[in-house]
């Protein structure tokens, strides 16, 4: 009882300490969105023209100190190795120029492509969170949807999800244009003509697809898109038939995340609600809480839903079973891993680290590393406050839960602001377990729906409120002058579009994802039969067992009231 | 009930997104987005939900 009083109240002094330096940062702030601060007037000498004189004048090492070696770096990467466009010529401004533009786009690509290289290496993390989570006589069949997830997914998006979500983009300025990507479907709605769906890129050819540009778009775009892909396969796992989870993934892969992907991220209706209907800068998400993980925990709810709990979970009477996690060890590196690849998730959305506004990049990683952190100091102080241990899964899940709910905001929210929202979905992700776990009687194995679910619209929301208005991406976010700015900093309108774009994750999406998964279920169908349940999902499904030198926990009871 | 529950759900999205057209402030807005919300959230597990309930496997 001491423990948990003090608990309490280092909780309660520790949320008071946090808005208090909210309302600090909120009284230094102007009420309206403020306006980027102008760079200071360049000295006049230094705005002058490069002149014919001055490329004569650059001094190059010479071919004998080249052959001298160079062991401190000093004569490597010099006017000697820009590209000249004709060598009797020489060095011209057109070359410096064109150098200069091309140097800037292979930073932006190099940095695009890393960063989804790590977001790539986040399957690994799901894939071992939900093995560990999981019973060890599913391992196999669990370890195989995550694998094949990477597969199903991309197949899908590469075939026709793409060019839905990206197909109407236009002009990537930060990858140097992705001009081929200009064809965008619209419909009248309320006076203004909105965007639906893209339709151009399909097989990464249709209308000039094949373009250097389009290439990392497509990338990068692909590696989130599995994100949310491999969050439903969490919810169902240890009662998926294997041949119902290629189905339904490759659905979500190809056309409902793709959709919601395109309001969003692709010019559609959800982007333009600034421009359109004065909703502050239109739906923003700056790294996916909504478009990835939020359309991931709202489909792992529909299929929570219809594919029902676990043989074993609930009693007879309805009271909850807790079905342990098999590997504790397996959790926690998962989670590392991810909160790893999320340097990639978040950081990496700005698609460039050289162009205006793109050293951010160095405040959306704090953000992102301070709002895990919170997350995970949120959901250990609950469950010790609550059942008197720092519970380690759910410990992992706040971690993930934090890092989901900044990955919208981390774009335009300060460090104070980050770790809030942090610590409010470290605690968020704990009541929302419970409330499906015992109350709404929804099995989820690992907790998917509350951290992708629950703590994306979390985060979606919270950059409503948050974002502080100091951002500078180019000028402009979603064609609307200025940064984006959140009701705490002055601006209503950004909220209600958030709350839109909530509404459209909650009532479109889940209706669209269940719909899809209705129609699996009757093709298909969604759930392997009782006894193969009981005994384990790795031999009748996937013809081999994870550990085939274990001895398993047998479940013999049940398995007998089946039979 | 499960065609009741879908309807519901996506009629809170499409409540939600008449506010783009009814209202032109951003109070009215506000509360007939969370009037949609909530609608949608009572499609799903307050009709959805329990219609699979009452056939869910530990009741069997």
């Amino acid at each position: 009882m001491t423990t948990k009083r003090t608990m309490g109240l280092l909780c309660g002094v520790a949320i008071l300490w946090a808005a208090s330096l909210v309302a600090t940062v909120s009284a230094q702030t102007p009420a309206a969105a403020s306006a980027p601060a102008p760079a200071p007037a360049p000295a006049a000498a230094a705005a002058a023209p490069i002149t014919a004189t001055d490329l004569t004048s650059i001094k190059t090492p010479s071919a004998d100190d080249r052959a001298k070696g160079d062991p401190d770096g000093a004569l490597t990467g010099t006017a000697v190795d820009v590209t000249v466009s004709d060598s009797k010529a020489g060095l011209t401004i057109a070359d410096l120029a064109n150098q200069a533009g091309q140097n800037k786009i292979a930073i932006n690509f190099t940095w695009t492509l890393v960063c989804g290289f790590l977001v790539m290496f986040m399957q690994a993390g799901f894939a071992i969170v939900e093995t560990g989570l999981t019973r060890a006589k599913n391992a196999n069949h669990t370890m195989m949807m995550n694998f094949m997830v990477y597969g199903v997914g991309m197949l899908a998006y590469w075939l026709i999800g793409f060019a839905i979500q990206m197909g109407g983009v236009g002009a990537v300025a930060n990858l140097g244009g992705t001009a081929p990507l200009s064809a965008e479907h619209t419909i009248h709605l309320f006076g203004k003509d909105v965007g639906i769906f893209g339709t151009n890129g399909f097989l990464l050819m249709h209308h000039g697809a094949y373009d250097v540009g389009v290439m990392v778009v497509f990338l990068f775009q692909m590696v989130f898109m599995d994100t949310a892909l491999t969050i439903v396969t969490g919810t169902a796992a240890e009662r998926w038939k294997y041949a119902a989870f290629v189905v339904s993934s490759f659905l979500l892969g190809a056309f409902t995340y793709p959709l919601f992907a395109n309001w969003a991220w692709g010019g559609g209706w959800l982007a333009t609600l600034g421009t359109n209907f004065g909703l502050g800068h239109g739906y923003a998400d700056f790294a996916g809480s909504g478009v990835v993980h939020s359309v991931g925990g709202i489909t792992a709810l529909a299929m929570g839903i219809m594919i029902g709990p676990r043989i074993g979970k609930y009693g007879r009477d309805g009271r909850v079973n807790a079905i342990p996690a098999h590997d504790i060890v397996l959790v926690l590196l998962g989670c590392f891993i991810l909160a790893f690849g999320w340097f990639g998730f978040n950081p990496g959305s700005t698609l460039g680290a050289s162009s205006n506004g793109n050293l951010r990049i160095g405040s959306i990683a704090v953000n992102t590393m301070l709002a895990g952190m919170a997350g995970s100091f949120g959901a250990i102080l609950y469950m010790w406050i609550r059942y008197g241990k720092p519970d380690a899964s759910m410990s992992g899940n706040g971690l993930l839960a934090g890092l989901v709910a900044i990955t919208a905001p981390s774009g335009f929210v300060n460090p104070v602001g980050s770790v809030i929202i942090g610590f409010i979905a470290g605690g968020l992700v704990c009541i929302a377990v419970e409330y499906f776990d015992r109350v709404a009687k929804i099995d989820d194995p690992v907790g998917a729906i509350s951290v992708h679910g629950v703590n994306g619209i979390w985060g979606v929301i919270s950059l409503g409120l948050f974002a502080d208005g100091k951002s500078n991406y180019g000028g402009s976010w979603n064609g609307v002058s200025g940064s984006v700015t959140g009701l705490f900093y002055g601006d209503a309108g950004q909220l209600v579009a958030q709350l839109i774009g909530v509404a459209a994750l909650v009532g479109f999406i889940f209706t669209l994802s269940f719909v899809f998964n209705l129609a699996v279920e009757y093709f298909v169908g969604q759930r392997v039969p009782a006894k193969v349940e009981l005994e384990g999902l790795d031999i009748p499904e996937m013809g081999a067992l994870c550990y085939p030198d274990f001895v398993l926990k047998t479940e013999g009871a049940a398995l007998e009231a089946v039979s | 009930m499960v065609a009741a529950g879908i309807g519901v759900t996506l009629a809170g999205f499409a409540i939600a997104v008449s506010s783009l057209g009814m209202a032109t402030g951003n109070g009215a807005r506000l509360v007939i987005t969370l009037v949609g919300i909530a609608v949608s959230v009572f499609g799903i597990l307050g009709i959805l939900n329990p219609a699979y309930q009452k056939t869910v496997v530990w009741k069997r």
